[in-house]
């Protein structure tokens, strides 16, 4: 600690000296600093801009310099949209089904049983909450491959089709994704104060209606993070999806879409760049329009 | 109906949607892994299983890739959580100190967190094996002209690290942005006035402010490199090859590929199922003591 | 009104589970499930003419490439639809799925061809194509470089041409003699391509012996030595960037921009040659004899690189058959393989010829009878043996991390590890 003190005396000395100018510069330096580092961050995203306007040679010779014609862009856009074996519009409609149907039933199902779980002080539920956290370590790796294996085993049972459907796939979904979300609200509605709730019972109010009409609307800001955390992964992940829906099925989720074109032998580094902006472009949209929402609730959720 | 009957019903329903989901997609997949590990299970619908015991566990640790793999995702590991933090850190502090650009800045470092593996790691073959050595080409730099990065395990280990930290720093940075707004402003303004300087500000105001952020972001770091499958596979495909001690191994493949690769690829369910239950224990067992050693410093600090 | 709403959280749920379990409307189609990402489109496009024609519906579904097809596969086996057609590559494969396969008997097809895939006198598989794969060169070049691709019988006779070529890079204006490639992405080139060359290289057509001996797990080190020699040789003449971490497209490019005398690749790249180059920057190609080992050869390696075998539990079968031999026998079918999928048909009734660049060269060596062909034996290996155990060696020879002799070792090791 002294040590420290005493160059704190000196520092003190330095801020003393230091001038209007000499802040001015530290700010340009930082601001010079931060602008690089935005600019590295950017560049893959501008080496895939370029070359998806190339043509097939082209991408070969040079690929580091600006496109020849920018109307290939458009061509290949066009190829890629069209291509029968990566069916863009169906895997897109595929990847927004399955993500908005997985993360509404996530959120609503999570914050019903963490709620309860936070408001029920029995063994049962202390019990069924640590489930969820044992569940929040157990790798996907673990399950991967049993997973399978029980689906098949519960349409024989059952006659439910587990793979290859939109449902199953949604199941599985809710059970990977639950453990987070749990996790999530129950630490939010542990710092929600019980005296509304309590008041509203005693008024006579059911307690989903509570629920829903009281505890929805204050758990806002989670609701953001879940649904940001959960819709990123669902968005991208790829080994989940190869597994329950398989590669080159009817049912076609984006990755998958990806992997069974760029995945082939043949290498047609210039459509698989077109490819991967086109996959990426919706998220981007998406995040650049909620932008100011996403940054608040992945903040207000990484706090608690 | 008495008040107790009814809040139990409202219990179990509440609860029963996602916890029969969850019950059913990972605690009896569970269960069936640790039995299938022991098993001479082949997957494929309508064969028999026979019990066997242990043999699978003893094959496994007999087997050098196995045993290599596990050093390289410690060291990837490693080297990731470091660098992860390094970076968000820094862009973290950049990004709160700049006021007129802030957003952009933020949002910008943010979007590669949106990019899936699987796309990043194309992207990022694409730049490691045709943009480098073209960058080589046009600035006429020989070395980098014939830089080979995947052909080197060490280089290429590096350069999954760098795609690794490309898309997962940002995100890291947003947990510390929020873990930086908390520091009360007053606290820091004081100590301007008082002098300190900025290193000094870091060290006894900032970080031990935001340690709670960093048992947080080292564990989700630690966890999710340790996990890493969708950039290997599409960036590396677990190569290049190398020697380890006299055998040859894959230099890239780390866990959770390598898992994939043994039940799949060389067609041993079973032997995979087994390597799957192994690499839950140790990434339990790191993870809880990663987040016990860190708990146990936020309260010395 | 508490519960209207719990009423309503259930039917919320239920509707979750059933929206789209609705359509279940089961008609005779045939599923067809296999691992040609290239033909993809063309196979569809087929099936659905077949459609027309038959009214029979057959679904073309397509794993491949990078994704492992055997993974899929095991996963569509659990799934419960059950493709009627599925690929086996070879005895691996075979042995891996013989409980579920059907055998084919009395198909028109079946004497059309020399190709199908038998088993204890039962005909299993319905062979997709005939490949062939090679050193290709390109004639002008070659020509150029003073070099009679008919002289080049030997290992002796390459070395010398690779040596002559190497020395007159500049004029030829290549980066090196032959286009090779060991990397990661390219297991399938050294692992079970180029290694088929120590399994049926200078044996007569159909001789299983060294294959049957690594099974066993017995290595034939005389053989592996002069097989290394050609390893070697190969490795020593070609370009480093595409040896090392070249993918496919990096190989076959550097052969199509002129940039390589040689490819050791097969017939199957037509497409890819035919998408980059036009008509003005086509050029002449052919395949020379393949000397994986010492001796004289005149002989390429041919053979189906997969069949379409039979799901003994499907309940189309019949409607399964019916497709197959439509293709094999039926001018459409004809068309499709030869035009418009770039493949050369195993059947003898096929009378189009190809208009691609090396499948032409290969009907050429395929007229040759048995005598122009070295069988393929490569996908007769236990699973993962060529891909993942062996190929990781020869890409560290490539990198000269370790020395011939060590690389013969290697494979010495790998084999008997087979036991």
């Amino acid at each position: 600690m002294a040590t420290e003190n005493s160059t704190a005396v000196k520092d003190f000395k330095d801020y003393k000296q230091a001038t209007p100018t000499k802040k001015k510069v530290v700010k340009v330096v930082l601001f010079i600093i931060t602008f690089i580092m935005f600019l590295l961050t950017m560049f893959p995203f501008f080496i895939v801009i370029i070359n998806s306007a190339k043509s097939s040679l082209e991408i070969i010779t040079e690929p580091i310099l600006m496109p020849e014609n920018w109307g290939n862009l458009i061509k290949n856009v066009v190829e890629i949209w069209n291509k029968p074996s990566l069916r863009y519009p169906s895997s897109v409609l595929t990847s927004v089904i399955i993500t908005v149907i997985s993360l509404l039933t996530i959120s609503l199902f999570s914050s019903m049983a963490a709620w309860v779980l936070v408001r029920t002080k029995t063994k049962t539920s202390t019990f069924i909450f640590m489930l969820f956290i044992i569940g929040l370590i157990i790798p996907f790796q673990v399950v991967m491959f049993p997973l399978v294996a029980l689906f098949r085993n519960i349409y024989l049972a059952t006659g439910i089709k587990m793979l290859r459907t939109y449902y199953g796939m949604i199941f599985a979904y809710i059970g990977f994704g639950t453990p987070l979300s749990v996790f999530l609200f129950h630490g939010f509605i542990k710092s929600v104060p019980m005296a509304l709730e309590e008041a509203a019972t005693i008024d006579g109010c059911s307690k989903p209606r509570v629920f829903f009409n009281m505890i929805v609307p204050v758990l806002k800001p989670i609701f953001v993070t879940v649904l940001i955390l959960n819709g990123i992964w669902i968005w991208n992940d790829f080994l989940l999806p190869s597994l329950i829906l398989g590669v080159g099925q009817e049912i076609q989720t984006i990755p998958l879409a990806i992997r069974a074109f760029a995945g082939s032998f043949v290498k047609k580094w210039d459509l698989i760049m077109t490819t991967v902006l086109m996959a990426a472009i919706p998220v981007i949209i998406g995040f650049l329009f909620g932008q100011k929402h996403i940054i608040k609730g992945m903040v207000a959720g990484t706090i608690k | 109906m008495n008040r107790y009957t009814k809040n139990k019903i409202v219990f179990w329903l509440f609860v029963a949607p996602a916890l029969i989901a969850f019950i059913v997609v990972v605690i009896i997949p569970f269960f069936m892994g640790i039995y299938y590990s022991m098993t001479d299970w082949s997957a494929i619908a309508g064969e028999e299983t026979t019990f066997i015991g242990l043999a699978n566990y003893k094959e496994m640790f007999s087997d050098v890739a196995f045993r290599y793999s596990f050093l390289r995702t410690f060291l990837f590991t490693l080297f990731s959580v470091i660098s992860v933090n390094i970076v968000s850190l820094m862009l973290a502090l950049l990004v709160t100190r700049e006021s007129k650009f802030r957003n952009i800045f933020r949002a910008g470092f943010f979007v590669p967190n949106l990019i899936g593996g699987l796309v990043l790691g194309y992207i990022w073959q694409f730049i490691f094996k045709s943009i480098v050595p073209s960058m080589g080409t046009v600035f006429n730099i020989p070395a980098l002209e014939n830089l080979l990065i995947l052909a080197e395990p060490n280089l290429t280990l590096l350069g999954v690290i760098m795609a690794f930290t490309w898309q997962y720093a940002g995100y890291i940075m947003m947990i510390y942005v929020a873990a930086l707004m908390n520091v009360p402003q007053d606290l820091v303004e004081a100590s301007q006035i008082d002098g300190a300087n900025f290193w000094n500000r870091l060290r006894n105001i900032i970080v031990p402010m935001i340690a709670p952020a960093f048992t947080v972001t080292t564990f989700l770091t630690l966890v999710n490199s340790f996990k890493q499958f969708d950039i290997i596979i599409a960036l590396t495909s677990g190569g290049p090859a190398t020697l380890y001690g006299d055998q040859v191994v894959n230099s890239t493949e780390l866990l959770a590929v390598h898992i994939y690769n043994v039940a799949f690829t060389y067609n041993r369910m079973a032997e995979g199922q087994a390597r799957a239950i192994i690499f839950f224990l140790v990434l339990s067992i790191v993870s809880l003591a990663q987040v016990y050693y860190n708990k146990k410093k936020e309260v010395e600090m | 009104m508490s519960k209207t709403r719990v009423i309503a959280v259930l039917i919320a749920m239920v509707l979750v589970f059933t929206i789209f379990s609705g359509c279940a409307k089961e008609e005779k189609s045939v599923v067809i499930y296999q691992n040609k990402v290239e033909i993809n489109e063309q196979l569809t496009a087929f099936a659905a003419v077949y459609e027309a024609e038959t009214g029979v519906k057959v679904i073309v579904k397509t794993a491949g490439g990078d994704t492992p097809y055997a993974e899929n596969l095991k996963a569509e086996f659990q799934s419960d639809r059950q493709p009627e057609i599925f690929v086996v590559e070879g005895m691996g494969g075979y042995n891996t799925w013989k409980s579920k396969l059907a055998p084919y008997e009395g198909d028109e097809w079946i004497d059309l061809t020399a190709l199908e895939f038998v088993v204890d006198g039962k005909v299993y598989g319905f062979p997709v194509a005939v490949e062939a794969w090679g050193m290709a060169y390109n004639v002008e070049l070659l020509e150029k470089a003073g070099v009679d691709p008919a002289t080049l019988t030997s290992q002796d006779a390459y070395a010398a041409a690779f040596a002559k070529i190497d020395g007159m890079k500049d004029e030829l204006g290549i980066d090196s003699a032959v286009a090779m490639a060991a990397g990661p992405d390219m297991a399938w080139v050294t692992g079970l391509h180029n290694f088929n060359g120590y399994l049926s290289a200078g044996l007569e057509l159909g001789d299983t012996a060294i294959l049957d001996k690594l099974n066993k797990g017995e290595a034939d080190v005389d053989r592996l030595t002069e097989y290394a020699d050609w390893v070697e040789l190969l490795f020593m003449y070609a370009d480093e960037a595409v040896l090392l971490t070249g993918n496919y497209d990096a190989q076959v490019g550097q052969f199509a921009t002129q940039k390589s005398v040689f490819i050791h690749q097969g017939n199957w790249i037509d497409p890819w040659l035919m998408d980059y180059l036009t008509d003005e920057t086509m050029f002449d190609m052919a395949y020379a004899p393949h000397a994986s080992v010492k001796g004289e050869h005149d002989a390429i390696f041919i053979g189906a690189p997969s069949f379409y075998v039979l799901n003994n539990e499907s309940e189309n079968l019949d409607e399964a058959r019916a497709f197959l031999n439509y293709m094999a026998t039926n001018a459409a079918g004809h068309n499709y393989m030869v035009n418009e999928a770039k493949m050369i048909p195993a059947f003898t009734n096929v009378t189009l010829i190809p208009n691609s660049p090396l499948s032409a060269n290969v009907v050429k060596w395929l007229a040759k009878g048995k005598a122009g062909s070295y069988t393929w034996l490569q996908n007769d290996m236990p699973d993962g043996f060529g891909m993942g155990t062996i190929a990781p060696v020869y890409e560290i020879y490539a990198k000269g991390d370790i020395t011939k002799a060590e690389f013969i070792a290697q494979l010495v090791d790998k084999i008997e590890a087979l036991k």
